[in-house]
C-alpha cells in the first residue's frame, strides 16, 4: 500500500474547481514531482496534503492516518514537514531557533521545568540542539546559525526553509518550489541537498518544481496537472513524451 | 585564551554553555550586584521614596506580563489592567481569612484564568479584533465590578495589616516589607520567564507572533499557543495585582481602569516592547518623569510663573507623558531596551576591544 495516497480530491473555492477528482500516489522512499503551469493547483493539491485547505471532496490518506479533515499540526504530528514557496519562517528568530521550533512536537517537558530550566527541560533541550545541528551541519548552514532570519539573504531563507522542514524529523516532505528564484550555482546545491535526503535518511519527498530539466533528472515519477486535473503521470521520460503535457506546455499542435 | 570576565571570542565548547544566561562572570556579577543594590536600598531611603520603589517594581510585574502576550506573543492587550484588578480583587477577596502568601498566588491563577477565557477569541480572530476584544473585556470588568455590591460597586475595599512569622507589619515598616516581598516576586518571576524564552514554551510565543501559518505547520495548535500567552501574561498581571492592593492598603476600581491598562501600554512600549529589561526600564522612567513633572511644575510655580486658577503640574503630567510617547515611537521604536543594548554591546569586550 502506498505511503500518501490521494483519491479523487475535489477542491472547490466558491465555483472555481482548484482541484478536480485529482488522485495521487506515493511509496515510501520515492521522490515523486508535480509539475504544470501556474495556476494548475499544484500548491492547492500540497495545502490539501499538509492540512492547510480540507478537500471538499475525496479522501487522503497517510499511512493509517486519515488526513482529509486534518490541521497542519495534525498532519505534522504525523510525520508530514512542508517547505513553503514563500518563505514562511519566523523572521524575529535566529535560524537556529527557527529550526528548534520544528523540534517542537519532540520536546514534552512541562511548564515548570521549563520555568527552573532545570534537569529534564535543559536535558532535552540540549538533546534538541544537538539534533538541529546536525540538520545545520548536513544543511550547511553553518556561518547563519545565529542571523536573525529576517537578515538573511534569499538563497539562504530558501534553505534554512528546507532545513526547518527537515528538522521536523518526516518521514515526507513536502517541497513548494524549493529553486524558485535562485541562482545556477544555488539551484544545484539544492538538487544535492534533496537527493542527499533522500539518500541518506530515507524520506519520501513530493516535489513542486517548474525548472523542467531538474524535475526530469531527479524525480522517480512525474505528476502533470493543468486546470485542476492530472493530465498525465509517470516516469519523466515517458511524461515528457505525452502529447497532453507538450499541448500544456508549448500550446496546441499548430 | 579564554578570559571568563569579557567576551574576547567564543570559546565554548558545549551546548549547554551556548544556552547559558550569562556569557561572563562580570554579566552574572553585574546582575547579581544590581540584586544587592536593590536589596540595600530602603536604607538609604525615606518612607515615600521607598514606595516610588515599590510602585515600579509593581508595575514592572504588570509590564512583563503585558510584554509576554503584546511584546512577544504579538497580541495587543489594551486590558491589562483589569487582569491586574482581577488579581487585586481576588486577594482582596481572600485576605481577610488567608495568608499573603496564600493570596498573591491565587490572584496570579485568577488572573491566569481570566487570561485564558479572554485569549479564547483568539482561536479566530487577529490582530486589532483581537484588542477589541481585550478592550470589551476591560469595559465588562469595569462595568461588573461597579454593579457588585460584594465589591463595594468600585469603592474602597480595605486590606488588613499582614503578620509574617509573627512580625507584625505596621505603618512604619509597611512599604520596606512589602518592597522586599515584592522584590523577590519580581526577581523569581522575571527569572522564570528569561528561562521560558529559551524552552519550547517562550519559542512557540514568539512563532505565533511572526507567523502562525508556520508555526500550525511545526505542529503546534496556534489557537492554543495564543490562550496560553493570554493565561501567562494574565498570570504576572494577577500577581502585580495582588502585590498592589497590599502594598496600597485597598482596592479602588479607580487604579485598574481603561487609563491604566493604556498606561502600561505605554510603558511597555517606552521600554522596548518584546524586552524583559524594557519591562523594568519603561515604569521606572514614566513614573519617575510623573514625579519630576511634579516638582518642576512646583518650582515654577516658586518662580512666579503660574497663572491663576492654571493648575500647571496637573497639565505638565499629561502633557509630557504624551509627547514622551510620540517622541519615543518616532526616535526610539525599539524603546529605551535598544539602548540598553548598545551600551551592553559596547561593554561586551570593553577595554580589550581586539
Amino acid at each position: 500500500m502506498a505511503q500518501l495516497s490521494v483519491e479523487n480530491v475535489t477542491l472547490v473555492f466558491g465555483g472555481l474547481a482548484a482541484l478536480s477528482a485529482v488522485s495521487l500516489e506515493v511509496e515510501k522512499g520515492e521522490l515523486v514531482s508535480i509539475i504544470g503551469p501556474n495556476g494548475a493547483g499544484k500548491t492547492s493539491l500540497l495545502n490539501c496534503i499538509s492540512g492547510f485547505y480540507h478537500p471538499t471532496r475525496g479522501r487522503i490518506r497517510f499511512e493509517d492516518h486519515d488526513l482529509t479533515r486534518a490541521s497542519p499540526h495534525t498532519a505534522t504530528r504525523y510525520g508530514i514537514a512542508r517547505a513553503f514557496q514563500n518563505i514562511e519562517l519566523f523572521s524575529g528568530l535566529s535560524v537556529l531557533e527557527n529550526l528548534l521550533l520544528a523540534r517542537y512536537t519532540h520536546l514534552n517537558y512541562g511548564l515548570l521545568p521549563a520555568a527552573l530550566y532545570y534537569g529534564r527541560a535543559q536535558n532535552a533541550e540540549i538533546e534538541a540542539r544537538r539534533q538541529v545541528e546536525e540538520v545545520i551541519d548536513f544543511m550547511e548552514l553553518e556561518p547563519y546559525r545565529k542571523e536573525l532570519v529576517g537578515n538573511l539573504p534569499y538563497g539562504v531563507r530558501k534553505r534554512v526553509e528546507v532545513a526547518r522542514a527537515l528538522a521536523l524529523g518526516p518521514k515526507l516532505l513536502l517541497l513548494d518550489e524549493p529553486m524558485a528564484g535562485m541562482t545556477l550555482e544555488e539551484k544545484e546545491d539544492m538538487v544535492r541537498f534533496i537527493l542527499d535526503i533522500r539518500a541518506e535518511r530515507g524520506t519520501t519527498i513530493v516535489l513542486i518544481e517548474h525548472d523542467l530539466g531538474v524535475v526530469m533528472d531527479i524525480s522517480d515519477r512525474v505528476y502533470v496537472l493543468d486546470f485542476g486535473e492530472v493530465i498525465a503521470e509517470g516516469p519523466p521520460e515517458e511524461v515528457a513524451q505525452d502529447p497532453r503535457v507538450l499541448e500544456a506546455y508549448v500550446g496546441g499542435a499548430a | 585564551m579564554r578570559n571568563p570576565w569579557a567576551e574576547t571570542g567564543n570559546y565554548k565548547t558545549s551546548y549547554r554553555q551556548d544556552t547559558a544566561i550569562f556569557a561572563t562572570y562580570l554579566e552574572m556579577l553585574s546582575l547579581w550586584a544590581l540584586v544587592a543594590l536593590l536589596l540595600v536600598l530602603p536604607f538609604f531611603l525615606k518612607r515615600p521614596q521607598v514606595f516610588v520603589l515599590d510602585l515600579i517594581l509593581v508595575y514592572s510585574l504588570a509590564v512583563l506580563g503585558l510584554n509576554i502576550t503584546t511584546g512577544y506573543a504579538g497580541l495587543i492587550n489594551i486590558g491589562q489592567a483589569a487582569f491586574v484588578g482581577v488579581g487585586a480583587y481576588t486577594a482582596a477577596l481572600l485576605a481577610p481569612s488567608l495568608p499573603f502568601w496564600l493570596t498573591v498566588p491565587i490572584g496570579g491563577l485568577a488572573g491566569a484564568v481570566a487570561g485564558g477565557i479572554v485569549g479564547i477569541p483568539s482561536l479566530r480572530i487577529k490582530h486589532l479584533y483581537l484588542a477589541i476584544a481585550t478592550l470589551a473585556f476591560q469595559i465588562i470588568f469595569e462595568w461588573t465590578v461597579g454593579h457588585s455590591t460584594i465589591l463595594k460597586q468600585g469603592g474602597a475595599i480595605a486590606m488588613p495589616r499582614v503578620e509574617f512569622l509573627g512580625y507584625k507589619v505596621g505603618y512604619k515598616n509597611h512599604y520596606y516589607f512589602w518592597y522586599y516581598v515584592i522584590l523577590l516576586v519580581v526577581v523569581l518571576l522575571a527569572f522564570a520567564f528569561r528561562n521560558l524564552l529559551r524552552t519550547r514554551y517562550g519559542r512557540a510565543l514568539v512563532a505565533v507572533r511572526d507567523n502562525d501559518r508556520a508555526a500550525d505547520a511545526m505542529g503546534m495548535h496556534p489557537g492554543l499557543t495564543k490562550i496560553f500567552a493570554f493565561a501567562l501574561g494574565g498570570f504576572y498581571a494577577g500577581v502585580a495585582g495582588a502585590l498592589y492592593a497590599y502594598l496600597s492598603r485597598a482596592v479602588v476600581i479607580e487604579d485598574y481602569m481603561l487609563p491604566v491598562s493604556i498606561k502600561f501600554l505605554a510603558m511597555a512600549i517606552v521600554g522596548g516592547l518584546g524586552s524583559i529589561v524594557g519591562s523594568f526600564l519603561g515604569p521606572a522612567f514614566l513614573v519617575l518623569l510623573d514625579l519630576n513633572m511634579e516638582d518642576l511644575a512646583n518650582w515654577l510655580k516658586s518662580l512666579g510663573l503660574s497663572y491663576a486658577g492654571v493648575d500647571i503640574a496637573s497639565a505638565m503630567r499629561p502633557l509630557t507623558f504624551g509627547l514622551v510617547i510620540v517622541l519615543f515611537l518616532i526616535f526610539e521604536p525599539r524603546g529605551l531596551a535598544n539602548w540598553w543594548r548598545l551600551v551592553r554591546n559596547f561593554f561586551r569586550n570593553w577595554p580589550f576591544k581586539y
